[in-house]
């Protein structure tokens, strides 16, 4: 059940329990059936644990979707010294608010998917990476983390099965590229967060230059319940590429904005029509950004037909990314958004690569130009361009990220920009 | 298995830091506070902040100025801060998160304690410090209000949230009001963005806020102080 709105349409697996302030004990959790994963998967090997991820075809949530099991069968199997499992809890996209409400409504979920990845990748110590303006979710989930070390969930010899894992929950201090896997490592390092250059990848050297695994909240979250009734149960929901059930974030322009819990692969007209109440009163759907600010915005005539599974999205010209759906009314100045965003890429760029730094700063402030109508046709083409010339040339992808808004929305709705442009030619010539 | 250690920087790194950071003071806040339901703030579906929710003790420890940078139960906590990670540099954000905590802000005096408490070099923890946006370069009010704008609040008003805290005090963005009690500065995506808008105050998240709910706001936290 999400919070605070729920809809019949939803099929509540990871949201369950929230809203109500006993699942976030151990016992609350116990209730709902909790633990029972991780009780499954320290009798099973750690092979079996991988293949029942494999066999759910669960897709990582953080952002880019690559698939979990394969990602865990990257880990070696003999060890040369310690392994780590970090959990993602640095949610900055913006759009993006599920992480938060799993730490706070059900900490005990995401406990046990670490312990349960933990053990399937031999890694002893789990770091739990909040992002620092969480004080309240890290509160919730520190409080947790001692609840289950006093049980015997988590620390020496858990549950009798001679296994051994601790877990750690780090605070971070505000920066958006921390939620970069290795500049998240480089941060927990206590250096700054600057990403890394792959390869070596994580698997081979990771934190501390040993073997380590990243995975975001709510991919850690859904194993408990994939361990437990099997990969082929997970897959009663979704598509065959895109199985089980995702948390969209809706926010924006809609009626009832909220975390909604839905099978892959939902038509998005619906989520925004029907789950979300629709527009307000006499309005119109303009735009969506369907996967947080990082992914190409849509035009409301893309989102007809658009749905919400990992293929479907990119069918219909973007990405699901962290499924982060924002939605935009006819009354959106659609520059000054997209100058917003990028603002916010200029900001958390952490300046290792030339286009990067650079890049974001000058569409920043050709943007800036165009919105306050000092703009020509020309600086269209030019952003256009910086944005070819930003995408794929650096080491991690947020300079891709700023250029995506931009490029699509150039394309999408070139009347708002040559509007803004055509009132400074005015304001010009008077 | 727990023999293993790491080989880095010419030293050998045990492997095993058991604990968590929950148990080093940094999260203390009552059961209460914690378990309840307006901890969380109950939100009210038709939007509006549902009030009488309290900010945490931030950055409100009385100090010396001239006493040093942890002593009694603050240096116990940083002790225990230290023993969670293989070498001491891994313990330097938490360890400037509780400078903060006690001072406020991350002056460069501080940064150079830090860095001869954990013995790093003075410009390396210069270099982190002012890498992050949450560690406070210059001192700030007893109450930092923090305005998300970002895209799904700007969409919902939040420039015009910010404009009300900002017209309401008397002051320009990031400046500190006479009294030393509010500063006003935008934040970046507090990942709350379904509750447009949101309003970090220390270390409390204000949801729902509209330009009609601030002065309640400031009153309510004025009311905090007395
Ligand atoms: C600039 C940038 C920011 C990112 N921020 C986050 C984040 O806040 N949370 C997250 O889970 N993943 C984030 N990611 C994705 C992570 O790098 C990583 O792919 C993810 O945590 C892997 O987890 P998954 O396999 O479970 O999806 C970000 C990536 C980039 C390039
Ligand atoms: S692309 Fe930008 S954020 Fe990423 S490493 Fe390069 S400069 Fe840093
Ligand atoms: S955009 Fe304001 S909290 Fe996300």
């Amino acid at each position: 059940m999400a919070f605070p709105y729920t809809h019949p349409s939803e099929t509540p697996v990871l949201s369950r329990g929230w809203g109500d302030p006993a699942t976030r004990t151990i016992e609350g959790w116990k209730a709902l059936g909790g633990y029972e994963g991780l009780r499954k998967a320290l009798g099973m090997t750690r092979e079996e644990v991988i293949g029942e991820v494999k066999a759910s075809g669960l897709r990582g949530r953080g952002g880019a979707g690559f698939p979990t099991g394969v990602k865990w069968s990257f880990m070696p199997k003999e060890k040369r010294g310690p392994h780590y499992l970090l959990c993602n809890a640095d949610e900055s996209e913006p759009g993006t608010f599920k992480d938060r409400e799993i730490l706070r409504w059900t900490p005990h979920q995401l406990i046990e998917g670490c312990l349960i990845g933990a053990y399937a990748m031999q890694a002893e110590h789990v770091y739990i990476y909040c992002r620092g303006e969480f004080f309240e979710a890290t509160q919730v989930i520190a409080r947790a983390v001692e609840e289950a070390y006093a049980a015997g969930y988590i620390g020496e010899d858990i549950l009798g099965s001679g296994v051994t894992v601790d877990i750690t929950v780090f605070a971070g201090a505000g920066a958006y590229i921390c939620g970069e896997e290795t500049a998240l490592m480089n941060s927990l390092e206590g250096r700054r967060g600057l990403p890394r250059v792959k390869p070596p990848f994580p698997a081979a050297i990771g934190l501390f230059g040993m073997p380590t695994t990243i995975n975001n909240v709510e991919t850690l979250s859904s194993i408990p319940h994939i361990v437990k009734h099997g990969g082929e149960w997970y897959r009663q929901w979704g598509t065959e590429k895109s199985p089980g059930t995702k948390l969209f974030c809706v926010s924006g322009h809609v009626r009832r904005p909220g975390n909604y819990e839905l099978p892959l692969g939902f038509p998005m007209k619906e989520l925004i029509h029907d789950v979300c109440g629709g527009m307000r009163e006499g309005r119109s759907l303009k735009a969506v950004i369907p996967g947080g600010s990082s992914v190409p915005i849509l035009s409301a005539e893309e989102c007809e037909s658009c749905t919400l599974d990992y293929e479907g999205v990119i069918q219909a010209g973007s990405m699901l990314g962290c499924a982060s759906v924002i939605v935009m009314d006819d009354s959106t100045n659609i520059v000054k958004q997209v100058r917003r965003m990028v603002d916010f890429y200029a900001h958390e760029s952490c300046g290792q690569c030339t286009p990067c730094r650079e890049g974001t700063q000058w569409l920043a402030r050709i943007l800036r130009r165009i919105e306050e109508g000092k703009g020509t046709e020309e600086d269209l083409e030019t952003l256009v361009s910086l944005g070819h010339q930003m995408t794929g040339t650096t080491i991690c992808v947020l300079s891709d990220s700023a250029a995506a808004p931009v490029e699509s929305s150039i394309m999408k709705f070139r009347d708002d920009y040559l509007s803004l442009i055509r009132r400074g030619e005015k304001v010009g010539v008077a | 298995m727990s023999g293993w250690t790491t080989e880095k920087g010419g030293g050998t790194v045990p492997f095993r830091n058991p604990g968590f950071a929950g148990n080093t003071g940094e999260f203390e806040l009552t059961e209460d506070q914690v378990r309840g339901l307006d901890y969380v703030g109950a939100r009210p579906p038709e939007g509006g902040h549902p009030g009488g929710v309290p900010t945490y003790p931030y950055m409100l420890v009385e100090k010396e100025p001239k006493a040093p940078l942890f002593d009694g139960a603050h240096l116990e906590r940083y002790e225990k801060i230290r023993s969670r990670f293989p070498d001491a540099q891994g313990a330097l954000l938490p360890v400037l998160n509780l400078a903060q905590e006690l001072r406020g802000h991350i002056s460069p005096a501080t940064m150079r304690e830090v860095a001869g408490l954990l013995g790093l070099s003075e410009a390396y923890v210069r270099g982190v410090a002012t890498f992050y946006t949450m560690y406070n370069k210059r001192a700030v009010g007893r109450f930092l209000i923090q305005v998300c704008t970002n895209i799904s609040c700007n969409l919902c008003g939040g420039d015009e949230v910010l404009a009300a805290f900002l017209d309401e005090l008397g002051i320009e963005l990031g400046a500190t009001t006479d009294d030393g009690m509010f500063t006003v500065t935008e934040v970046e995506c507090l990942a709350a963005c379904g509750t447009p808008t949101a309003v970090q105050i220390n270390a409390r998240y204000f949801e729902n806020v509209t330009p009609k709910s601030v002065s309640q706001i400031l009153e309510r936290l004025r009311a905090e102080v007395e």
